[in-house]
């Protein structure tokens, strides 16, 4: 009962007063801008995109394992570049230690 | 803290903590041979594989040259002094000059000799292959050092 009273009165409810001007032109414009992609800051692109990659277990495992290896292999080199060069370096003050006199180069 | 970022640093830390590891491992022995009280003989043991036994020969033999070396350097030094003051009170080859040229060529050759003598030795006392190894090594750095072709080289 009650609802239809109230259909009744909102069939017969009618609206006498005028838009705004250019009522519908700003209505469009405020769709738009609604619609209209926002800047995201790099700082957001790369953490969404991290949260994203490293989501799935199997790329987080694989990115810690490459990490360790890559770590490892430029230790393992850089120890051996100074290993070298330490050893030719004795190699060296050994022969100074033979010949003082020896002409350096 | 979020858990990507947990992850990203544990990464990163791995990686620092992977390198400085194998960094220290790889250098521990040469590490060892810097600290030892003679590094050059500490050097030479390990470069040619000797055993104790083997070492503390040579290590012997070493300090016997050198007390040798040091009094010969003392006397070519004491030339040298002299010529100095030779050559800078003439502008000539004066018999005097000549004959200090003579004698800290025959003191050099000496040295050699010695050097020679001590390499022989050495090479002896350390396993056949490692000796023939050691003394082209130490030949070719020494009395073999110098060659012509060498200069001319350089020089280019």
């Amino acid at each position: 009962m009650k609802s239809e009273n109230l259909d009744r009165t909102l069939r017969e409810w009618e609206i006498h007063e005028s838009l705004p001007p250019r009522f519908q032109e700003r209505v469009w414009q405020r769709i738009a801008r609604e619609e209209a992609p926002t800047s995201v800051s790099p700082w957001t692109l790369f953490s969404n995109w991290l949260s994203q990659f490293l989501a799935r277990p199997s790329l987080a495992v694989s990115y810690l394992v490459l990490l360790l290896f890559t770590g490892l292999v430029a230790g393992y080199w850089q120890a051996h570049v100074e290993q070298t060069h330490t050893l030719e370096q004795l190699g060296s003050r050994y022969v100074r230690m033979m010949d003082p006199y020896q002409a350096h180069h | 803290m979020k858990r990507p970022w947990v992850i990203l640093l544990a990464g990163i830390a791995a990686a620092v903590l992977g390198y400085f590891a194998f960094y220290f491992i790889g250098t521990a022995q040469c590490r060892a041979i810097i600290h030892e009280q003679e590094p050059e003989l500490a050097w030479l043991k390990k470069e040619f594989h000797l055993n104790d036994a083997e070492f503390a020969r040579i290590s012997q033999m070493h300090a016997s040259y050198l007390s040798g070396c040091a009094e010969r350097c003392r006397m070519i030094d004491e030339k040298n002094q002299h010529l100095k003051q030779l050559l800078a009170s003439t502008n000539t080859v004066t018999p005097d000059i000549d004959k200090l040229l003579a004698e800290s060529a025959r003191l050099r050759a000496e040295c050699h000799k010695q050097m020679l003598q001590h390499f022989y030795e050495v090479s002896r006392t350390m396993p056949p292959e490692q000796g023939r190894r050691y003394l082209a090594w130490v030949q070719e750095r020494t009395l073999l050092s110098d060659s012509h072709q060498d200069m001319q080289d350089r020089h280019h």
